[in-house]
C-alpha cells in the first residue's frame, strides 16, 4: 500500500490544495497527517473542512493543541523574545479566526495515530512540542521510536523533511544490585527502526518554498521526500491583507532554514 | 580516595536519617559530599524535625546539597506552589486522606524552604535528580529497558546518573553501544554513519526512611568511579551490616543469561 504523509499545513490552503493534487496524481491508497492544521498562516477554517472531508487520519499537533487547550508552552519553546512575541501574536489571530466547530474538531484530534507497524505523531511520542531534528543523537531517536512499538515512526514540527534508519543498534550491559548475585550481564540488539519526517506542507524551512510532504510504500519500504511547488505568493499576500505579522510572508518567501526552536529541542515543557 | 555519600527518600525518618550519618561518619575513606536527592519529607510527623535537622548542621557535619523529590512536589502543589494546581497523582497513589496527612505533615516555612530546592544537581559528569532527567515521577529500575535508561542519561550528556525514586540500590552499567545512522535528506543523499557510546551509568542509590529498621544509601568515588552499596540497621534490629559488595565500572564481568524484559531482542 502506498500512503501519503504530510504534517504543518498552518492555514496554507493553496498549498494543501497542491499537495492533494500531487499526491492523486500519485496514486497513494490512504493519506495521513501529523497535525499543525492551523497557526501562521491566513485559512485556518479551510484547511480543518477539507482534513475533515476527505477524513484523513490526523494526529494533534503543538499549534492545534494551543488552539484547544489555551497557549500553556513556556519561553523555552522560541530562541528568542521576539520569536515569542511572533507567534502569540499568530495564536491570537487563529484563536479570533476558528468557528467553534473548527475548535471542537481541533480538540478530537489524537496524540498518536497508529496502524500496523505504522506510527504517526507531530513532534515526538512524547510530546507535541518536541522537535526531532535530523540530527539529534542516534539513541534518542531510537529510543523515540521503540517507545511507539512501531517499526516506522512518521513525525513533523521541524518542517525540514528526512527519512533516517537506525539499524545494528547493540547494547552491553552489567547490573549490579547488593542482594543479588551474581551480577547480570547481557548484550541486546535493537531492531531496523524508521524515523520519517514529513517536513511542512505550509510552512516549509528546508530552503526552498515548496511544500513537502512524503510517500511511502509499506510492502517495498521505499519513502520518497515530494516537493511540490504552488503559488506561494498567494498566501503571503491573504497573510499581510488579514493582518497577520508580515514576517510569516517573508518566512514563507524564503522557505527560511532556521527553523524557530528552543535551544534544547528535546527539552519537553513541563507547563 | 574520597567518597559523596547519596541518600534519598528519607521520608521524614530522622531516626534513620542519623543512623545514616553515624555510619558515614565511620568510614574509613573520608566523606567529602553529602547530597540528599528528594523526598526528604513525607506523610511522617518527624517530617518538620528532619527538615530543620538537614538546616542545621552539627560541628564538623557536611552541609547537604539537596534536590526536588516527588513528595516536596505534592506539597509544593498542594499549597498552591507546583506547576500543577490539583494533587492529582497524590491522589491517585495514595488516596484524599493523604493530602490532610501530608498537609498536617509540613509547615508552609518548611515548604517555603522547598520552594528553593534545585530539580538536580550536577556535579563532574554526574546527574543527581530524584526521579530522572525527565521528572520526578520518572522512575527507573534494573528492569527499564535499556534504551529509556540511555535517553535519561543523554537527555543532560551525564556519563553518570543518580537517582533515588525507585528505592532500589542497583549499578545498571550501559558499556559499549553502537547503532549505525543513515540520514537522507532533500539536499543530500542517504549517508551512513557509526554512532558509539563510551560507558555510562545509572545508580539508584537505595532509601533511607521508607523500611523501619533498614536504610540504604550510597558512597560514590568520582576519582574512580567506585560505587558502594551501604546498608544500616538500626532501632530494634541495630548493628551495622557491613555493605555487601563493592562495584566497580572495571569489576569483573561474569556471563550469566539476563533477566531483563526488552522491547528489544536479545542476543543471549
Amino acid at each position: 500500500m502506498k500512503i501519503a504523509v504530510m504534517s504543518c499545513i498552518h492555514g496554507n490552503y493553496e498549498a494543501l490544495n497542491a499537495v492533494l493534487s500531487d499526491i492523486d496524481a500519485q496514486k497513494a491508497d490512504k493519506i495521513f497527517c501529523l497535525g499543525d492544521l492551523v497557526g501562521y498562516g491566513p485559512y485556518p477554517n479551510q484547511v480543518v473542512e477539507m482534513i475533515r472531508s476527505l477524513d484523513i487520519p490526523t494526529c494533534q499537533g503543538c499549534w492545534d493543541e494551543d488552539i484547544v487547550e489555551g497557549l500553556n508552552s513556556c519561553e523555552c519553546s522560541y530562541p528568542s523574545v521576539l520569536a515569542e512575541k511572533r507567534g502569540r501574536v499568530a495564536h491570537e489571530w487563529t484563536n479570533q479566526e476558528i468557528h467553534p466547530e473548527t475548535r471542537s474538531f481541533l480538540a478530537t484530534l489524537p496524540m498518536v495515530v497508529q496502524e500496523d507497524n505504522l506510527c504517526f505523531v507531530h513532534g515526538s511520542p512524547h510530546s507535541q512540542h518536541e522537535y526531532l531534528l535530523p540530527d539529534i543523537h542516534a539513541f534518542t531517536a531510537l529510543e523515540r521510536v521503540l517507545s511507539t512499538g512501531a517499526d516506522v515512526m512518521f513525525c513533523g514540527h521541524t518542517h525540514v523533511p528526512y527519512v533516517r534508519a537506525l539499524s545494528e543498534g547493540t547494547f552491553q550491559v552489567r547490573i549490579s544490585q547488593p542482594n543479588a548475585d551474581p551480577d547480570q550481564t547481557g548484550r541486546f540488539e535493537a531492531p531496523l527502526k524508521r524515523l520519517i519526517n514529513a517536513g511542512s506542507v505550509g510552512e516549509p524551512r528546508h530552503g526552498r518554498t515548496d511544500a513537502t510532504y512524503v510517500l511511502y510504500d509499506s510492502e517495498t519500504q521505499d519513502v520518497a521526500l515530494r516537493e511540490v511547488p504552488y503559488d506561494y505568493q498567494k498566501t503571503c499576500q491573504a497573510i499581510i491583507e488579514k493582518g497577520l505579522p508580515p514576517i510569516f510572508a517573508w518566512r514563507l518567501a524564503q522557505g527560511m532554514e532556521y527553523a524557530e526552536r528552543a535551544e534544547d529541542p528535546t527539552h519537553v515543557c513541563e507547563r | 580516595m574520597e567518597y559523596w555519600a547519596i541518600l534519598s527518600g528519607i521520608e521524614g525518618n530522622l531516626t534513620a536519617y542519623e543512623a545514616v550519618l553515624a555510619d558515614i561518619k565511620r568510614q574509613r575513606h573520608p566523606v567529602s559530599s553529602l547530597y540528599l536527592l528528594g523526598d526528604v519529607v513525607g506523610p511522617h510527623p518527624e517530617s518538620e524535625a528532619l527538615v530543620q535537622r538537614i538546616q542545621k548542621q552539627r560541628r564538623g557535619e557536611l552541609e547537604p546539597q539537596i534536590c526536588l523529590g516527588w513528595w516536596e512536589e505534592q506539597c509544593l502543589i498542594l499549597y498552591g506552589l507546583g506547576r500543577i494546581s490539583e494533587p492529582t497523582s497524590l491522589i491517585e497513589k495514595y488516596g484524599m486522606p493523604m493530602v490532610k496527612t501530608l498537609w498536617d505533615s509540613v509547615s508552609r516555612q518548611t515548604v517555603e524552604w522547598m520552594r528553593s530546592l534545585e530539580f538536580g544537581i550536577y556535579e563532574l559528569d554526574c546527574l543527581l535528580v530524584h526521579g530522572s532527567s525527565v521528572g520526578v515521577e520518572d522512575t527507573l529500575t534494573p528492569e527499564t529497558p535499556v534504551q529509556i535508561l540511555l535517553d535519561r542519561l543523554l537527555r543532560f550528556g551525564a556519563n553518570n546518573l543518580f537517582c533515588g525514586r525507585s528505592g532500589l540500590a542497583f549499578q545498571y552499567e550501559i558499556k559499549e553501544s553502537a547503532i549505525a545512522s543513515t540520514i537522507q535528506t532533500l539536499n543530500h543523499a542517504a549517508q551512513t554513519q557509526s554512532v558509539t557510546i563510551t560507558a555510562r551509568q545509572i545508580v539508584g542509590v537505595g532509601n533511607v526512611g521508607r523500611t523501619a529498621g533498614e536504610a540504604t544509601y550510597t558512597l560514590y568515588d568520582p576519582g574512580t568511579n567506585r560505587v558502594q552499596f551501604q546498608t544500616v540497621r538500626y532501632g530494634h534490629f541495630k548493628g551495622f551490616r557491613l555493605p555487601n559488595r563493592s562495584k566497580t565500572i572495571a569489576a569483573k564481568q561474569r556471563a550469566r543469561p539476563p533477566r531483563l524484559e526488552m522491547n528489544q531482542k536479545k542476543n543471549e
